[in-house]
């Protein structure tokens, strides 16, 4: 069965959802993923939308949160602190979905602006309500694409929290959620040692190498030398991320 | 008492130096002919507030009429960056106090409350909050009653919202369908509202589903009836996003932002901005359909 990396992406984040959960997602890979998990083992997650939807039907994919075609067959429309305070900032929220421009060691991310060498700044969106969905949810995952200038010693700004210098200081902040639970690259599986909360592999994508995966990060990630390979989409799982994107708009082939 | 007015009037009752909250997420609802016209009559140094902006901020930032934005993030979308809010940003033409959307809702809410701050569980440990100490709108204290380390956001109230809405009576009560992002908070925190009405319908009609009114017109300045005033924005349930418009509006606004002004905005009433970009042939298209809402 051939399958590219983003089809492989999406049915690792797919298996990282638990049936009964709520989840707010964006768009892309965690959308995908979210529908691939309700239509296999989840079929009752619940997604939400952070501008105030939630639990819909959608039967198109859109260009973003703001896009109508994501909020088709929605159990409830509301607003943003209806969804975000009143369901995440209220602690009933099991996972946030984000997507990063950079992520460090302990699993902080950024969205909001990249600093070039000769000091100038480019910025990118900014927070939205990632730094919510991080602070708030009781786990997040986090997807990023694995190079070197990505996976980053320190990010170029901390828009959103993962376990902040690592051991307890997550909580010593007053973060009352989890932080991350996974990283999800085109490379590898990620997740994060439970005393140090420093990041480490779970699993390598197939057809990568140890040394490529280490030479893509920009910090030590201490692969162990039996590190098992992330596990293959099925052919039914494949088949049904091709009927949710059939025109590829988040899914690409490569 | 019927607050039915122009664009123009309505978009006179802003001055120079006001603080308004404006209706867009990213490419829906966005208040584009009321910022069009904001830039027509040459308005300056606004402070503008918003969830997530979109081209409604973005375009006011672009013609220099922005001194002071206040905002959680924000694109659009697939189509691209918020060009003219990003350039500004870097080249630190204007002040920023960025946020998480939340936390501006929050300080919508307080300002809405009329209650001086509101705590939140965001932002703590990030750069985000580490960037607004300056800013005198945040607090970081602990819980008198549990000792939890929570941070006060300062309420908000601007001088005026300007709502994009599907629907509203000559009184100014308004109907907003789909999704509200920030709309509800931010209306009830400003000062007064200036509703922009793709319909005018009669007040019984209003009162026939009071619960889908946002606003009642109480809290209304003005009431603008105004076909398409959110393109190439989409309406929920009246019309689409236009992406082939969005697409000229990125693509210019990287290169030729001065040229996209003059084609579609200096000297244009609205209903020329509409025949340029296409005329009913176009709009027409773009009509969602009453099952889809899209």
């Amino acid at each position: 069965m051939n399958f590219s990396t983003s089809e492989l992406m999406v049915v690792a984040g797919a298996r990282e959802l638990r049936d009964g959960e709520v989840a707010v997602v964006g768009l892309g890979i965690p959308l995908v993923a979210a529908a691939l998990a309700q239509r296999t083992h989840a079929p009752n997650l619940k997604t939400l939308n952070e501008l105030g939807v939630a639990d819909p039907r959608p039967i198109e994919l859109g260009v973003g949160n703001a896009d109508a075609r994501l909020w088709y067959g929605a159990a409830f429309f509301g607003s943003f602190v209806d969804v975000m305070g009143t369901f995440l900032h209220r602690g009933v929220v099991d996972v946030g979905f984000l997507g990063a421009l950079e992520v460090d060691p302990f699993g902080n991310s950024n969205t909001t602006e990249i600093r070039n060498p000769d000091g100038s700044v480019r910025r990118f969106n900014g927070s939205g309500g990632a730094n919510d969905m991080a602070s708030n949810a009781k786990r997040t995952i986090i997807i990023a694409r694995h190079e070197a200038r990505k996976l980053v010693p320190v990010v170029s700004h901390l828009t959103s929290p993962g376990f902040l210098t690592g051991d307890r200081a997550r909580e010593e902040a007053g973060l009352r959620g989890g932080g991350p639970s996974r990283i999800l690259t085109d490379k590898a599986v990620l997740g994060f040692d439970p005393e140090r909360r420093r990041m480490r592999v779970v699993s390598i994508h197939p057809g990568v190498t140890p040394e490529d995966l280490q030479a893509s990060t920009g910090f030590e990630l201490g692969i162990p030398a039996d590190c098992p390979s992330t596990p293959a989409p099925t052919p039914e799982e494949i088949a049904l991320i091709r009927e949710l994107d059939p025109r590829r708009l988040y899914i690409s082939g490569v | 008492m019927s607050k039915v007015k122009s664009l123009a009037e309505a978009a006179a009752l802003v001055k120079d130096g006001d603080h308004l909250a404006l209706s867009g997420f990213a490419i829906s609802r966005n208040a584009v002919a009321f910022s069009h016209e904001l830039i027509r009559q040459g308005r300056r140094d606004l402070t503008i507030s918003q969830a997530i902006v979109g081209l409604d901020a973005d375009i006011l930032v672009g013609a220099g009429c922005v001194q002071r934005l206040i905002y959680g993030g924000g694109s659009l979308d697939r189509f691209g960056l918020v060009e003219q809010i990003n350039r500004a940003y870097e080249q630190q033409r204007i002040m920023t106090e960025s946020y998480s959307s939340l936390a501006v809702c929050f300080r919508y809410l307080a300002g809405a409350l009329g209650v001086p701050f509101m705590p939140i569980k965001s932002l703590l440990g990030s750069e985000v909050l580490s960037r607004l100490w300056e800013s005198g709108s945040v607090h970081e204290m602990d819980d008198p009653f549990t000792g939890e380390r929570v941070l006060l956001l300062k309420a908000l109230q601007p001088d005026y919202m300007v709502l994009q809405a599907q629907m509203a009576d000559e009184e100014g009560n308004a109907r907003v369908l789909g999704p509200l992002w920030d709309s509800k908070e931010a209306a009830r925190a400003a000062s007064a509202v200036i509703v922009v009405a793709e319909e005018l319908v009669s007040t019984d009609i209003i009162r026939e589903q009071p619960e889908l009114t946002l606003v009642p017109g109480f809290r209304v300045a003005a009431v603008v009836p105004l076909k398409y005033g959110a393109h190439p924005t989409a309406l929920y349930r009246c019309y689409d996003y236009d992406a082939d418009h969005l697409k000229e509006y990125v693509a210019r606004s990287r290169e030729d932002f001065e040229g996209y002004l003059r084609d579609y905005v200096l000297g244009k009433s609205h209903e020329e901005y509409l025949e340029r970009v296409g005329g009913a042939e176009r709009l027409g298209q773009l009509t969602a359909d009453p099952m889809l809402g899209y």
